[in-house]
């Protein structure tokens, strides 16, 4: 189960993430040829700010699935196996609590937002805002599937690669 | 307040949990507890990213990234080695070489450290250099990466500290290059001491042959930091020329790489990217909290009172630096300590611009100080030499890095 989630999201992911960081090279590459050639175009910041933090949050999403996240494994790699996967449940009950808490919470502030726009484009700023309760949730599905992995024995590697 | 959020952060650090997700949980829980909106945590994460600033990270990453895997790296080492291969040792002297060279292109100590080690490594075990040792010094070298410009940990400490990135890569030069000279002198002693044979011989047709191979790689930072010091480009575009640069020269003038292989890069450095904008994203949630309860002067106020001589301060800084090195990962430490360490730096009266060189420079040390220790795993992925055998060669060079990290913090170095 674990598993197949974990592949899903990062086949639909990673398509997302090259063209998230590809249009931001596009979208500054065009700031710089316009301002150079023509005039400055005014929009293409605030589309690079906003490409930045779907980039981030989806890119979190990607990198729990593959399992690329910062974390402090030393003392966890020195437990005895049946030690740590008590540990290790504990900290993706933690986990999930946070991200549960945090798709909830960044639902209200969108709902909060649905009337405000962009500065430049006038984009609808609830799209924007939508990546956070949008990757929340996503990333608990993803601690659940490991968490379920753990308690059923099917230990997920958590070690740095 | 800020006990218990210290407390949930530290424990969930301990027990496995992404820093990230640490940050965010012992902030969302303190913020939650002392009866503060929380809707605050979601809006200071999305203002804490929400920066043209810091779209120089991914891109900056990018184009190292690219270059590591290209040939570039081995077009530079042969420069290197065409320069000062003669001397009694030379490979191992060429490798820091070579790693200030590919600094210059990259912001990121790993990358530094996969572009030489990838290419010099079974050289230098071919000529009968100690291997572990050898992979121990160009992890050393990495961390010159962060410190020559470009460098991502010097953009993330811009952009919190709200100071200008050119400054901050403008004053890397002086300790980047002081780094190098450290390494390379220890280099030199091991190199007569255990015999090393020498590299290519001293020939300036060799060095004029190396230097046109190595041409289109060495344009890349005269592009990036001209560009920048001569206010054509801010930092963040900048950056996205080095990327349309370094896939216009791995596509057609080396061509050296695929589409297929951008695609592959593209994708991990921007997974590489969202890690460490998801822990400024939490970050940033966690020090508008820490300020809200007016921690950091606080703690700004209770050191103040221990000393408030400056030389006392900044080596009471400097033990706090290392040791935080030693544990959490160069971008993460530098996002975690720059709100806490900041203020009392600006009220003893210290330079911002010194103080992030300082911290860059500190921190990039924690590279190569196992456990958490980002250019050892490299060096040791790279090369297959067992992580141990690395980490214990390592200490002379560590030794190194301290003595010019002394006196990058106490010498008048500033530009």
């Amino acid at each position: 189960m674990a598993d197949l989630t974990e592949r899903a999201v990062a086949a639909v992911l990673r398509p997302v993430v090259f063209a998230g960081m590809a249009s931001l090279a596009v979208v500054i590459t065009l700031q710089i040829v316009s301002r150079v050639l023509f005039t400055a175009v005014s929009w293409t910041e605030e589309v690079a700010r906003f490409l930045l933090v779907w980039l981030t949050f989806l890119g979190a999403t990607l990198a729990l699935a593959e399992k690329r996240h910062i974390a402090v494994t030393v003392l966890t790699d020195r437990l005895p196996p049946r030690a740590r996967r008590i540990v290790t449940a504990a900290g993706l009950l933690a986990m999930i609590a946070f991200l549960a808490a945090l798709s909830w919470i960044g639902w209200s502030y969108m709902s909060m937002q649905s009337f405000q726009r962009s500065a430049s484009l006038r984009i609808p700023m609830i799209y924007v805002y939508s990546v956070i309760p949008l990757s929340g949730a996503l990333m608990a599905v993803l601690c659940l599937g490991q968490l379920l992995a753990v308690l059923t024995g099917r230990e997920p590697d958590r070690s740095a690669p | 307040m800020s006990l218990l959020l210290f407390g949930i952060f530290a424990g969930l650090l301990v027990i496995g949990v992404p820093v990230a997700i640490a940050i965010g949980a012992g902030t969302l829980a303190a913020v939650w507890a002392s009866g503060v909106p929380v809707l605050v945590v979601p809006q200071q994460m999305f203002a804490g990213i929400n920066s043209f600033a810091l779209v120089a990270v991914p891109m900056f990453i990018l184009a190292g990234d690219i270059m590591a895997a290209g040939k570039i790296s081995a077009r530079l080492v042969q420069l290197a080695d065409a320069l000062i291969g003669f001397l009694k040792g030379g490979l191992s002297i060429v490798s820091i070489l070579a790693a200030m060279f590919f600094a210059a292109i990259s912001g990121s100590g790993a990358a530094t450290t996969a572009a030489v080690s990838a290419t010099l490594v079974p050289e230098l075990k071919a000529k009968g250099y100690d291997p572990a040792s050898a992979a121990s010094l160009i992890a050393a070298g990495g961390t010159i990466g962060v410190v020559i410009p470009p460098s991502v940990p010097m953009i993330l400490y811009a952009v919190i500290a709200q100071e200008s990135v050119a400054k901050l890569f403008l004053n890397g030069f002086i300790p980047g290059v002081l780094m190098g000279l450290a390494l390379m002198s220890i280099a030199l002693v091991q190199g007569y001491r255990r015999a090393y044979p020498k590299g290519s011989p001293f020939s300036l047709r060799t060095i004029w042959r190396s230097f046109r191979s190595a041409f289109w790689g060495l344009m890349t930072p005269v592009i990036i930091l001209g560009g920048i010091f001569s206010g054509i480009f801010t930092p963040s575009e900048a950056a996205v020329v080095a990327v349309d640069y370094a896939i216009f020269v791995s596509l057609f003038i080396y061509r050296d790489l695929g589409l297929k292989d951008i695609y592959r890069i593209v994708i991990r450095s921007g997974v590489t990217t969202a890690v460490i904008m998801f822990v400024i994203s939490a970050s940033a949630a966690l020090s508008w909290a820490l300020s809200n309860w007016q921690v950091p002067s606080a703690i700004a106020a209770s050191v103040l009172s221990l000393s408030d001589e400056p030389m006392v301060v900044l080596a009471m800084i400097l033990c706090v630096v290392l040791v935080t090195g030693i544990f959490i990962e160069t971008a993460s430490a530098l996002i975690i300590l720059t709100p806490i360490l900041l203020p009392l730096v600006l009220q003893l009266g210290l330079d911002p611009v010194h103080f992030g060189i300082v911290l860059v420079v500190g921190l990039s040390i924690g590279m190569i100080t196992p456990p958490v220790a980002i250019n050892l795993y490299v060096a040791s992925s790279v090369t297959g030499i067992g992580l141990e055998r690395i980490a214990g060669a390592v200490l002379p060079y560590l030794f190194a890095l301290i003595a010019v990290l002394v006196l990058v913090t106490y010498g008048p170095l500033l530009i």
